[in-house]
C-alpha cells in the first residue's frame, strides 16, 4: 500500500488550488468548479483516513456521500443564483454583482 | 359617633371637595350651600366626638379601655419593616383643635357667600376650602408622622390654589409660588425629621416614637437633630423667622382666605406638630430653647413691622406671625397649655379681624389706610366687631386675648431668663400700639378719602353674623381657663386642665398682681397708639421724619425680601448657571452629541468594507477561516 501521506497530500494540493480557484477567477461558473475541488480534496481526505486508519472503514466513507450530495445540492442552487445574475446583467462576472455597497 | 370613628370628620369635606370641584358648573349656587351644610354637619359631629371625649374621664385621665385610637394598614412590606398606616388619634390637644378648626371654617363659609358673591370660580373656591378643611382636619386627627406630612402638604396646596386664587393678578401669582417655596423648604426639614425618627424607631407611630424617645431609646444628639428638623417644618407653616416671609404676601388671596388659613387654622400646624411631640422636646432642651428664641425673635420682630404697614390686611398678617412667635414662646418653655390656649383664643379673635377688614374692604374697595377714615359712623356692627377683636389683640382684661396672653407671660416670667420676657413685654406693648393704631386709622378720624367714605355701607347679615359670632367668642373664650368655668360645662376642668399630657395643671386663681401689669401695659399701648395717630396724626408724622431710615427699614421688613432675593440671584442662580453649563457643554455636546458623532465616524469610516464585491467577501471569508484554523492549531 502506498502510504497515507500521498492522499493527504493530493488532498491538500487539491484543496489549495481550490482555494486559489474561488479567490481569483472572475467568472462565477469557475468559481464553482473550485468551491467542487475543495470539496472534492475534503472527501478525499476523508477516505483515506477511513481507509487507512478505521478497521471498519466506516463513517469516512459515510462522510464522502454526505460531501457529493451537499455539493450536488449546492451547485443546483449557486447555478440558479448565477442563471439570475446572467439575467440581469448578461455576463457571468461575479464583479457585476456589486450593487449592495456603500 | 365618637373618638373612635374621628376619620369621619375629614371624610366628609374631603368628598365635598370632589363633589363640588366637579359638579359646580351644574349646581344651583354652584355649589356653596352644600359646602356650609357640609361644615356645619362636621361642627355638630365635632360636638359628639367632644361628648365622647369628656365621658372618657375618670379622675382625670383616659379611662381604661375607652378607645381615642383608630388604625388600618394601608402600605405594609414585610412583617415588621415598613408599614404605613391610616390612623386617628384623639387627645386633649385634638379637642383644642377640632373646635377652632371647624368653627372658623364655618363662619368663613358662611362669610364668603356674600363677600364672594360674583366672583370669578365662585364654585371652585367652595371646592378648594372643603379640601382645605378635610387635610387640616386630617393633620389634627393624625396618628401617625405620614399621614401628617401628606396633610401638611394638603393644607400646603390648598394654601396655594387659594392665595393665587386671582391668579390673573401677577402678584397673587407671584405671592402663591413664594409661600409654596418658602414652606417647602421647611416641609424638607420636616421629611427628614420623619425619615430619622423612623430610623431610629422603626415605626411613623406618634404616640409609639414619642415613647421611644422619653424611655432614653433614642441617642440624645440624634433626637436633638431630628427634632429640630421637625421644628424647621413647623417655622415653615408657621411663618416663623426665617421662614416667615410668605404670610404678608399670602394676603394677596381673598380675605376670607386669610382668615381661615393664615390666621386660625394652617398656619398653627406648626404649633400643633410642636406641642404634640413636646414630651419628645422635653427631652432635648436644646431643641426646644431653640423653639423658644425662635419664637421670640419673630414675635418683636413682625410687631415692629406692624407699626409701620399701612394695608390693613397687611398689618393683620404681621401681628398673626407676631402671636404665632408668642405661642412658639409658650412651646419654648414647655407650656404647652398657654400655647394651645392662646392658640384658641388668637385663631377667634385674629380671624374676627380679618373677616372684619374685609367687611371695610367690600365696602369701601380699599385697603390702604390712607384711603380709610371715619368708617365708625357708616359701619357701625363692623366697627364694634373690629374693636372688639382688637382689644382682645392687645390684651385688655376680660376679651380673650387677655387671658392668654398673660398666661404665657406668666410662664416665660417664672422659667425664662428676665431679657426675653422684657422682649415679649415690649412686643405687646407694641402690639397694643399698633392695634390702636389701625383701629384710629380706619374707624376714627376724617376720611382720607371721600369717595371710598361715600361708597361705604355696612355689610349684609351673612357677613356679619359671623363677625358678631367671632365676636362673642372673642370676648368669652378667655374664661375656659378657669377651672370653674370649664366643670360648668361638664369638663373635668379648664382648659389647662383639659390640654395637659402628663401631669394636669390647676387653674382656679389669676396672680392679680401679674395680670394687672400685664394689662397696664396693653391700656399704656393703647394711650400711645391714641397719641400718635388719632386726628391728623401729628405726633406720627413728626416720628417719621425723624427717622426716616428706620421707618424704611420697618417698611421693607427688615430688608429680609432683599436679602433672600440677593441669595436667589447670587448664590443659587449663579449655581444654577454653573449647573447649566455643565449640563449644556459636558452632557449634552460633549457626552451625547459627543458620542453621537464618534460612533458616526467610526461608522463612516468602516462602512467603506462594504464594497459590495463578491471577491473581496471570499478575501473576507478566507482570512477569517485561516485565522481561525491559525487559533485552533497553535492555542
Amino acid at each position: 500500500m502506498i502510504p497515507m501521506e500521498n492522499f493527504l497530500v493530493l488532498s491538500a494540493l487539491l484543496f489549495a488550488i481550490g482555494f486559489y480557484g474561488v479567490l481569483a477567477r472572475r467568472s462565477a461558473i469557475l468559481i464553482l468548479m473550485a468551491v467542487e475541488l475543495m470539496l472534492a480534496a475534503v472527501a478525499i481526505n476523508f477516505i483515506a483516513f477511513a481507509t487507512y486508519l478505521d478497521a471498519d472503514a466506516f463513517s469516512g466513507l459515510v462522510f464522502a456521500l454526505f460531501v457529493i450530495t451537499v455539493a450536488a445540492a449546492e451547485v443546483g442552487l449557486a447555478l440558479g443564483v448565477v442563471l439570475r445574475l446572467f439575467r440581469e446583467k448578461r455576463t457571468a462576472n461575479v464583479d457585476a454583482a456589486d450593487s449592495m455597497r456603500w | 359617633m365618637g373618638m373612635e370613628q374621628a376619620w369621619v370628620l375629614p371624610a366628609i369635606p374631603a368628598a365635598l371637595f370632589v363633589l363640588i370641584a366637579l359638579l359646580n358648573p351644574v349646581l344651583p349656587r354652584r355649589g356653596d350651600f352644600l359646602a356650609i351644610l357640609g361644615m356645619a354637619t362636621v361642627v355638630g359631629l365635632v360636638g359628639l366626638v367632644l361628648l365622647d371625649f369628656m365621658d372618657s374621664f375618670e379622675g382625670g385621665l383616659f379611662a381604661p379601655g375607652e378607645s381615642n385610637v383608630y388604625a388600618f394598614d394601608w402600605v405594609k412590606i414585610g412583617q415588621d419593616f415598613f408599614t404605613i398606616e391610616f390612623s386617628t388619634y384623639v387627645d386633649a390637644i385634638t379637642m383644642v383643635m377640632l373646635p377652632v378648626v371647624t368653627i372658623v371654617a364655618l363662619m368663613v363659609m358662611v362669610y364668603s357667600t356674600e363677600y364672594m358673591r360674583g366672583e370669578v370660580r365662585y364654585g371652585w373656591y367652595f371646592a378648594v376650602l372643603s379640601l382645605f378643611v378635610a387635610a387640616m382636619l386630617t393633620l389634627v386627627v393624625s396618628g401617625n408622622l405620614i399621614q401628617v406630612y401628606l396633610a401638611w402638604e394638603g393644607v400646603g396646596l390648598a394654601s396655594y390654589l387659594l392665595i393665587g386664587f386671582y391668579w390673573e393678578r401677577q402678584s397673587a401669582a407671584e405671592a402663591a409660588k413664594k409661600a409654596f417655596i418658602t414652606t417647602r423648604i421647611g416641609d424638607v426639614g420636616l421629611l427628614i425629621g420623619i425619615i430619622m425618627l423612623w430610623r431610629a424607631t422603626g415605626t411613623f407611630d406618634i404616640q409609639e416614637i414619642i415613647a421611644a424617645a422619653t424611655s432614653g431609646q433614642i441617642g440624645e444628639t440624634y433626637l436633638t437633630v431630628s427634632m429640630l428638623f421637625l421644628f424647621a417644618g413647623a417655622a415653615g407653616k408657621s411663618a416663623q423667622f426665617p421662614l416667615h416671609v410668605w404670610l404678608p404676601d399670602a394676603m394677596e388671596g381673598p380675605t376670607p382666605v386669610s382668615a381661615l388659613i393664615h390666621a386660625a387654622t394652617m398656619v398653627v400646624a406648626g404649633v400643633y406638630l410642636v406641642a404634640r411631640f413636646m414630651p419628645v422636646y422635653d427631652e432635648v432642651l436644646i431643641a426646644r430653647d431653640v423653639v423658644l428664641y425662635t419664637g421670640l425673635f419673630t414675635a418683636f420682630m413682625a410687631a415692629t413691622q406692624g407699626l409701620v404697614a399701612t394695608d390693613i390686611k397687611r398689618v393683620l398678617a404681621y401681628s398673626t406671625v407676631s402671636q404665632l412667635g408668642f405661642m412658639f414662646v409658650a412651646l419654648g418653655l414647655g407650656a404647652v397649655g398657654p400655647a394651645m390656649f392662646h392658640l384658641f383664643t388668637h385663631a377667634f379673635f385674629k380671624a374676627l379681624l380679618f373677616l372684619g377688614s374685609g367687611s371695610v374692604i367690600h365696602a369701601t374697595h380699599q385697603q390702604e389706610v390712607s384711603a380709610l377714615g371715619g368708617l365708625r359712623k357708616k359701619m357701625p356692627v363692623t366697627s364694634a366687631t373690629f374693636i372688639i377683636g382688637s382689644l382682645a389683640l392687645a390684651g385688655i382684661p376680660i376679651f380673650a386675648g387677655f387671658w392668654s396672653k398673660d398666661e404665657i407671660l406668666h410662664a416665660l416670667v417664672h422659667d425664662g431668663p428676665t431679657w426675653a420676657y422684657v422682649v415679649l413685654a415690649g412686643t405687646a406693648l407694641m402690639t397694643a400700639i399698633y392695634t390702636t393704631r389701625l383701629v384710629i386709622l380706619t374707624f376714627f378720624g376724617e376720611p382720607r378719602d371721600h369717595h371710598a367714605y361715600d361708597h361705604a355701607h355696612e355689610s349684609g347679615p351673612a357677613m356679619l353674623a359671623p363677625l358678631v359670632i367671632l365676636a362673642t367668642l372673642a370676648t368669652v373664650a378667655g374664661f375656659f381657663v378657669f377651672d370653674q368655668v370649664g366643670e360648668a360645662l361638664g369638663f373635668a376642668g379648664g382648659i389647662g386642665y383639659l390640654v395637659f399630657t402628663h401631669e394636669p395643671h390647676h387653674f382656679t386663681a389669676v396672680d392679680w398682681a401679674f395680670a394687672a401689669g400685664a394689662s397696664a401695659t396693653a391700656v399704656v399701648g393703647i394711650i400711645i397708639g391714641w397719641a400718635y395717630w388719632h386726628g391728623d396724626a401729628r405726633r406720627a408724622n413728626a416720628a417719621k421724619s425723624w427717622a426716616p431710615d428706620l421707618h424704611a427699614f420697618l417698611v421693607n421688613r427688615w430688608y429680609m425680601d432683599n436679602l433672600y432675593q440677593a441669595v436667589i440671584d447670587r448664590v443659587i442662580l449663579g449655581l444654577a448657571t454653573v449647573v447649566a453649563w455643565f449640563d449644556k457643554r459636558i452632557v449634552n455636546e460633549t457626552g451625547v452629541d459627543g458620542g453621537a458623532q464618534t460612533i458616526g465616524y467610526f461608522g463612516y469610516r468602516l462602512k467603506f468594507l462594504q464594497t459590495g464585491r463578491i471577491p473581496n467577501y471570499a478575501l473576507g471569508m478566507a482570512v477569517g477561516v485561516i485565522a481561525l484554523a491559525l487559533v485552533a492549531v497553535g492555542g
